[in-house]
């Protein structure tokens, strides 16, 4: 008895033990119990830069209001990162002129301000005149109290380690899945053969069955005789030549339709990223969409209105500078230039007119309506077919878009008259099946 | 069966099998019914095919000593069809061309807007602005658009430096650019430039 007392004891005590223990390390792990290094930031504060809350509230709003379209804290945007500018700049008092007027500054000829305006590619730093030295401390106050950001590396390799495995698993889990389930039909299928077996033995070893019954038990199941049988082969051949007709009038039917061409273009451009992650407006790279008949290969102008500053690493971008011989060290544009051989998908026929804006601009159909979920698409593919039956098929069914549009008045007047106020006017009620609309 | 069923059937299989080839799919464009018909004779510029073997089987002009498709002016630059306007020609339009140069955004503030606000102009204004605009300086113009996250550098419109810039300076950076931001002259015709401009004013005054 006493010895069982005494270890239910030491059992208490252990746990007990383990309990503080554990408790001691969340503590210290925790930051709610761990001591705010309140003192040592207070130490390091630079001369005249406030730890005050509000100070540094109004000095965020001021940063990002007027700051951030050229400055970031840690980041050499297009002008200096500014995290440490009162280490590095001559005097306070220099910070507080170059912000009030830099170009007063610079044409003093102060070394410092001129050795900044030639590093930074001779961009003259907007005035603000309205800004003294309380607001300017208020905005270095706030970017003293921002942390450098984590090194991104060890982020973006645990991500995607982790997506990776979780997709392993899912295709793991399907396979799983099915074998388990084929097993379990093999079985079935065994144990259902054993009974059959069983019981045509019970029956054979029983005499008092009628003689049809023992026709049926003893039955043996010929089945070289069962194919060979008129009527299966008949079934096969029907079977054989109605897939071959359907395949052969299918592939008829692919002859001069290119749905689904999906050609690998000499730069990867992926409308997912563009059109789906970013949301850039269709019109922004295809400008003539709504001025005429091509929606327009952009020209790369206008990839470079974002890409002289995004993803200029990027071999696929370094295609691009290649081919307007722009150099991104320096930013400089060569006289070399050789234009990028886009393969056009949607090739519709020269025997059909087509014209992006009527449909677009006027009828004011989506883009989506005849090229499907471009936003989707990482490489794109023709999603309609492009045919003659289709394209006529819209106009049975479309309405005309005749809303604000003082050129349809009168045909609306008349389609009225005609065919009655309830009537929808059709595409084709105004001519959209007359050949020469497309063919001329 | 004998030999000719076997052949028959042989080329049922080999007829289909060949047909169902002919859908495009991937880098093929599929099989084309009357080619001549689909592949322009005049100079397109958005279709041009360089490679002079191209409809080398069905050509019927052997004297032009190119295939059938072939379709690019030797004389152009590179061969392109599509050609830039010729140096000093200016567009016939309503708009007189825009000629002050990049670096002097004092001259250009001084330039009015000739068109007048209506609520057409500011619908369409921020039609055109949702279009060329907000992906960058987002809806309201807070410099938060989704490409403006990324690219960095946007300003917000509202913002001490910028909130009070008047139209003609709104219509020059759009024109050539300023800072980071690239010129959209290419891109947003003069008349929509200036319908932009009226609305950016609303958003600056918000």
């Amino acid at each position: 008895m006493n010895e069982k007392k005494t270890s239910i004891m030491t059992k208490v005590k252990f746990t007990r033990l383990t309990f503080l223990l554990l408790f001691t390390l969340f503590a210290v792990n925790n930051p709610l119990f761990a001591q705010a290094p309140d003192g040592d930031a207070a130490a390091a504060l630079p001369a005249g830069l406030s730890a005050d809350p509000a100070v540094i509230a109004k000095g965020k709003e001021i940063f990002t209001g007027n700051c951030t379209s050229c400055h970031a804290v840690h980041e050499k945007v297009i002008g200096p990162a500014l995290f440490g500018v009162w280490d590095r700049a001559p005097s306070r008092e220099w910070i507080y002129n170059f912000v009030k007027n830099s170009t007063k500054v610079i044409k003093s000829g102060d070394p410092y301000a001129v050795k900044l305006y030639n590093e930074y590619k001779k961009t003259q730093m907007t005035s603000f005149q309205n800004y003294g030295p309380a607001e300017v401390d208020a905005v270095l106050s706030y970017i003293n109290s921002v942390k450098p950001p984590e090194p991104p590396t060890t982020i973006s390799t645990t991500d995607g380690g982790g997506t990776g495995t979780s997709t392993q698993a899912d295709g793991g889990y399907t396979t799983a899945i099915l074998t388990i389930l084929i097993i379990v039909l093999v079985l079935i299928l065994i144990v259902l053969g054993l009974m059959v077996n069983v019981l045509t033995k019970f029956l054979q070893d029983k005499e008092d069955l009628a003689e049809e019954d023992k026709e049926v038990v003893n039955q043996k199941s010929d089945l070289g005789k069962f194919f060979t049988s008129n009527g299966v082969i008949g079934i096969f051949i029907f079977i054989i030549v109605a897939l071959s007709m359907k395949a052969g009038i299918d592939g008829l039917f692919t002859v001069g339709v290119q749905q689904n061409y999906q050609p690998r273009q000499p730069i990867a451009f992926s409308h997912e990223i563009h059109a789906g992650q970013y949301e850039i407006d269709c019109n922004y790279c295809h400008t003539g969409v709504r001025k005429a008949k091509s929606a327009n290969i952009p020209s790369a102008n206008i990839c470079m209105n974002c890409h002289s500053a995004i993803k200029t690493e990027s071999p696929e971008i370094a295609k691009i500078y290649k081919a307007i011989d722009f150099d991104p060290e320096t930013g400089e544009y060569g006289e070399n230039t050789k234009p990028i051989e886009w393969v056009r998908i949607h090739n519709l026929p020269d025997l059909a007119y087509f014209n992006h804006s009527q449909h677009v601009e006027v009828a004011k159909l989506e883009c989506e309506t005849c090229h499907g979920e471009i936003k989707e698409m990482e490489v794109v593919y023709q999603y309609a077919p492009l045919t003659m039956g289709w394209c006529i098929n819209c106009h049975r069914e479309t309405d005309v878009n005749t809303k604000g549009n003082g050129y349809y008045t009168k045909l609306v007047q008349l389609h009225k008259e005609s065919k009655g106020g309830k009537t929808p006017m059709k595409v084709e009620d105004i001519g959209g099946l007359e050949c020469s609309k497309c063919h001329y | 069966m004998n030999h000719n069923q076997t052949i028959k059937s042989l080329f049922l299989v080999a007829t289909v099998a060949f047909l169902t080839g002919c859908a495009a799919k991937d880098d093929y464009t599929g099989v084309e019914y009357a080619p001549q018909m689909y592949h322009s004779t005049p100079y397109e510029p958005l279709s041009q095919i360089t490679d002079k073997s191209q409809g080398e089987w069905l050509d019927s002009n052997p004297e032009d000593e190119h295939g059938e498709f072939y379709n690019s002016n030797p004389y152009n630059r590179k061969g392109m069809t599509m050609r830039e306007p010729v140096a000093g020609t200016v567009k016939r339009a309503k708009y007189a061309p825009y000629r002050i140069p990049k670096d002097s955004l004092e001259m250009a503030a001084k330039v009015v807007n000739p068109l007048k606000a209506s609520d057409e102009v500011l619908a369409k204004g921020k039609a055109l602005y949702d279009r060329y605009c907000e992906h960058c300086h987002g809806g309201k113009g807070k410099g938060d658009g989704l490409v403006g996250k990324v690219f960095k550098g946007v300003p917000s419109y509202t913002s001490d430096a910028i909130k009070n810039k008047p139209e003609g300076h709104i219509f020059h950076v759009i024109t050539h650019g300023k800072g980071r931001m690239g010129s959209h002259a290419s891109q947003v015709s003069v008349e929509d430039r200036w319908k932009i401009v009226k609305y950016v004013q609303t958003l600056q005054k918000q």
